[in-house]
């Protein structure tokens, strides 16, 4: 199918101006201030607060605590079906969870009040010893045995195998981080509420306060119509947002909270820390046997959280046999979740490594290994794949990059004081969907409205729904206006699991088409003063439910309702996957042992790309996290305390402009006419997962030294001592 | 009366300074104007006045004002929370992520770290006072051409970054944009991007000066 027009942002000219609104910016009149006060310790107890220093500070005109809380009932979690991103609530008891939990809450006339009273509080503490890493004593394991895939006899295929990888890849904890800094602005009119707050997900964020609060749902409105960053961390409700909330009832004026940086490392959710045991096996010709992925991740006491992705590692490749499990670890950390690409990031990286591995072992291109174990249907259960351009990617980005020129020899290229490493992966995603309804009005001007409580996290949403309007109604882009972000609109998406554009745009689809129907036009003879002349209206409105065709009645049942229905994937009857292959290049200094990535090269196949240029720039900062999962990132955990030491977006290290060189996404054109009604694959995440194993795997074809975890720093390439 | 972010006033004596250095104690980017000591000129004067309310005037996108404000008021706040100038975004407060940043005389500067006590005399520019009339600023359209961003969110700083970056002489090739552009964090990786709408602007905004 087509590759769609790199249109310009519509939204654009609101973002160099200044000009669009984020949760923050909105004006409410003259809000109070709120702070938050976290906790210093990793376990134990408040034992007592002093707020006499902060309610001296002039202006201050609350203390929250647990001795003094504000009526905030509990929210299911997340990952348990809930909206929450822990089931934890601030204030329920004395007790501290974890280093940076929530102990306090200051409202203030001014913010430099709030900030100084927030210092003020004096908060002692009865301590305890965290069990909060891998290897700390006092963690808990949890086994979850109806997670795990296994298919034939893996100790058998296992034998029979010529060469084989039996290796533990660890991953590290990442923070999001995205650029805006977390905030809530709440506003009561009467016993309606209006809260800003940046937002994946409008419509759960409204459910979830609701319960808090213990108010109807219909009485919240929650407003993010542009999003700074999301990438995963703005999915689930955070704990403070009813809290605001809360305290502007009890105040009687719009409070506004900004999360310090510092604090949104700890009062938000992260991806957790993986170890993972990976046996892989392979006959003298390189055909796969036996593959084996086991995970253990990190997790709260209070909630299990796990990302569990040898369910899509294993439905890779070609295997004889398969087994996979995970385990959580509850440990004294806050509850973690996703983060782009959440099970992909992590688990690609040590099945890409080790496939890159046993290459070397089999003595064989990584590029031709793959290609051998190429598969038409995934190796659990046989199930077809929708399409699968894999090994389409491959020659497209080995060509780009001139491969074949690849030698497989540890140091075969210097450049001066550089040792120069090529490495490839693969890359997937899940395509994913989810019931969404949109309303769309059309009028004799030839003018087009859009409405849905869908999210613009930098994706280009709003872009991409004006287009797909523009296209199936026969009208041009500008023509289309667009809404979103707002809960009072019809229910959208979570703006996650890359599933906002194929459920968009089958709903708009679906929309046009009943226009289409009542008014008797077609996309490609459309002339609307003509066509609502011969119609006998000035304008039309028609508003559609779409339900992916897989959804369970269940899952069809969440629209309204606030609850998420993620659709696809894996599937009974469909294996629904786009696909991507990457090639890295860099350079090792050989006395600094400095690594530099000067050229990545991506190739991506995801059906239809609705932009070429939105489409391009998601994949590119894809590749761009993918550096920083391979070299920089890291959320740095003393396990003496379980303080993050590194709370701070100078210290946790994300890829600056400098960081970047060359880098490319290729557009493998692919048609998928069986995944939804619009031929989309999400397109958000894949771009972060195979670029950690490419750039591990150029690293030990530059210097030898296989690197089994991420991040790769300079010190685990130093000659050992 | 004196103001502090959020609106509320205070009395205090009216203090008036002068020849202060401007600017921010611009940290962490290397890339970045260096105005370090400004704040603390501003600690100390207060120290010796003994205000805690000093009054500046300064201008911002080509107003002239002047506040009595809590001492410890920053420029970035004072324009999100007091003028409502929210197009300049707060991403650290540290001036780690360059969100903030604005133009003090002409030059790139983190306003999340810059006391408007040391802003006596100063001119501001903001992302809302680049474009000419609706006209949009030769970078603003670069960013645009360029697919320069994605969320938008670090773009306000990108932008008045990038046009400090090009008056500095710091514009001439792509690694040199790359290097000198790197106190402006994009996590959504628009940086391929923002290299070429420097590229792009470039020409033009030495001509404008």
């Amino acid at each position: 199918m087509s590759i769609g027009n790199p249109v310009h942002r519509i939204d654009g000219k609101l973002k160099v101006t200044g000009s669009a609104n984020y949760a923050a910016d909105f004006s409410v009149g003259t809000p109070l201030y709120a702070e938050l006060v976290t906790s210093t310790v990793g376990l134990g107890r408040v034992t007592s607060i002093d707020d006499s220093a902060a309610r001296a500070v002039p202006g201050v005109r609350a203390v929250y605590s647990h001795a003094n809380p504000l009526p905030v009932d509990a929210a299911d979690f997340f990952g348990a079906g809930g909206r929450a991103q822990q089931s934890w609530r601030p204030f329920e008891s004395a007790d501290v969870r974890f280093n940076g939990e929530i102990v306090g809450l200051v409202v203030a006339d001014t913010l430099i009040g709030a900030r100084e009273a927030a210092r003020s509080m004096r908060v002692q503490y009865e301590e305890q010893d965290p069990a909060a890493v891998f290897g700390a004593s006092g963690l808990e394991p949890e086994d979850l045995p109806d997670r795990g895939l296994s298919m034939g006899d893996i100790e058998q295929a296992m034998e029979a195998s010529s060469q084989r990888v039996e290796e533990t890849y660890t991953t590290y904890a990442n923070t999001h981080n995205a650029m805006e800094l977390f905030s809530t602005t709440a506003q009561w009119a009467g016993d309606e509420l209006t809260v800003y707050v940046p937002s994946q997900w409008v419509e759960g964020f409204a459910a979830g306060i609701a319960e808090e609060l213990g108010i109807d749902a219909a009485r919240v409105r929650v407003v993010s119509p542009y999003v700074g960053g999301g990438f995963g961390g703005k999915g689930s409700l955070f704990t403070w947002t009813a809290m605001v909330a809360a305290a502007a009832r009890d105040q009687g004026r719009p409070v506004k909270l900004y999360v310090t940086r510092e604090q949104g490392f700890t009062t938000a959710s992260y991806r957790a820390e993986t170890e993972q045991d990976f046996r892989l096996g392979a006959t003298a010709d390189g055909r796969f046997t036996g593959f084996e992925h086991q995970g253990r991740e990190i997790s709260s006491r209070a909630d299990t959280y796990v990302v569990n992705g040898g369910e899509n590692t294993a439905r890779m490749y070609h295997a004889d046999a398969v087994r996979t499990g995970v385990t959580c670890i509850h440990a004294d950390r806050q509850t973690p979740g996703f983060m782009r690409a959440p099970p992909e990031a992590p688990y690609f990286f040590a099945l890409e490594s080790g496939v890159d591995e046993l290459a070397w072992k089999l003595s064989m291109d990584p590029v031709e290994l793959r290609r051998i174990n190429d598969i038409d249907a995934e190796p659990v259960n046989g199930v077809p794949f929708t399409s699968r351009s894999l090994m389409e990617c491959y020659d497209a980005a080995a060509e780009r990059f001139g491969w074949s020129d690849y030698e497989q020899t540890v140091g075969a290229r210097t450049e001066g004081d550089w040792l120069v490493g090529w490495g490839c992966a693969t890359a997937t995603y899940p395509t994913q969907m989810g019931p969404c309804a949109v309303r769309i009005h059309f009028d004799a001007t030839g003018q087009a409205r859009v409405w849905v409580a869908s999210h613009d996290v930098g994706t280009g949403a709003y872009t991409v729904i004006a287009q797909a309007t523009a296209l199936a109604l026969g009208i041009p882009v500008d023509s289309v206006k667009v809404e979103l972000g707002d809960s009072r609109l019809p229910p959208g998406t979570i703006a996650g699991g890359s599933i906002s554009t194929a459920s968009n745009v089958s709903a708009i689809e679906m929309a046009v088409a009943q226009i289409h129907d009542r008014m008797g036009t077609t996309a490609e003879t459309m002339d609307p003063t003509a066509a609502f002349e011969a119609f006998g209206q000035r304008a039309i409105e028609e508003y559609a439910e779409w339900i992916p065709p897989a959804a369970s009645r269940q899952q069809a049942k969440t629209l309204y309702n606030g609850k998420v229905a993620i659709v696809g994937g894996a599937e009974e009857d469909y294996t629904a996957f786009a696909f991507g292959a990457q090639f890295a290049e860099v350079r090792v200094h050989k006395y600094t042992r400095e690594i530099r990535v000067p050229r990545l090269i991506g190739a991506f196949a995801a059906g239809r790309i609705m932009n070429e240029q939105t489409a391009r720039s998601q994949y590119l900062g894809g590749m761009i996290w993918g550096i920083g999962h391979a070299l920089l990132e890291k959320t740095e955990v003393d396990p003496r305390n379980g303080k993050i030491v590194n709370a701070n977006i100078a210290e946790y290290l994300v890829p600056t402009n400098a960081d970047v060189q060359e880098l490319e996404a290729i557009l493998v054109p692919e048609t998928d006419t069986k995944v939804n009604p619009a031929g989309v694959k999400g397109i958000g995440e894949i771009g972060i997962v195979g670029t950690a194993a490419a750039i591990a795997n150029a690293v030990y074809h530059a210097t030898g030294t296989r690197v089994r975890h991420t991040p790769i720093h300079v010190e685990d390439l130093l000659p050992q001592a | 009366m004196a103001k502090t972010p959020g609106g509320t006033n205070r009395e205090g004596p009216r203090v008036s300074r002068r020849g202060l250095l401007q600017g921010s104690v611009a940290s962490g980017a290397a890339a970045l104007g260096n105005f370090a000591g400004g704040a603390a000129q501003a600690q100390a004067d207060a120290q010796a006045t003994g205000s805690t309310t000093p009054t500046v005037s300064f201008s911002i996108n080509g107003k002239t004002q002047t506040a009595t404000l809590d001492a410890r008021t920053t420029l970035l706040d004072y324009l999100r929370e007091d003028l409502d100038l929210t197009g300049t975004k707060v991403g650290c407060n540290h001036a780690q992520c360059g969100a903030c940043t604005v133009l003090i005389d002409g030059a790139r500067v983190n306003s999340c770290l810059t006391l408007m006590a040391t802003l006596e005399g100063s001119e501001v520019t903001t992302i809302e006072g680049i474009s000419d009339e609706g006209e949009l600023h030769p970078m603003q359209q670069a960013f645009i051409d360029n697919d320069g961003f994605q969320c938008g969110y670090c773009t306000p700083g990108q932008i008045m970054s990038a046009i400090g970056c090009v008056r500095e002489g710091h514009a001439g090739s792509a690694p040199e944009i790359r290097e000198y552009m790197s106190g402006n964090l994009c996590r959504c990786g628009a940086y391929k991007g923002i290299v070429a709408a420097v590229e792009q602007a470039r020409d033009q905004v030495e001509e404008a000066g």
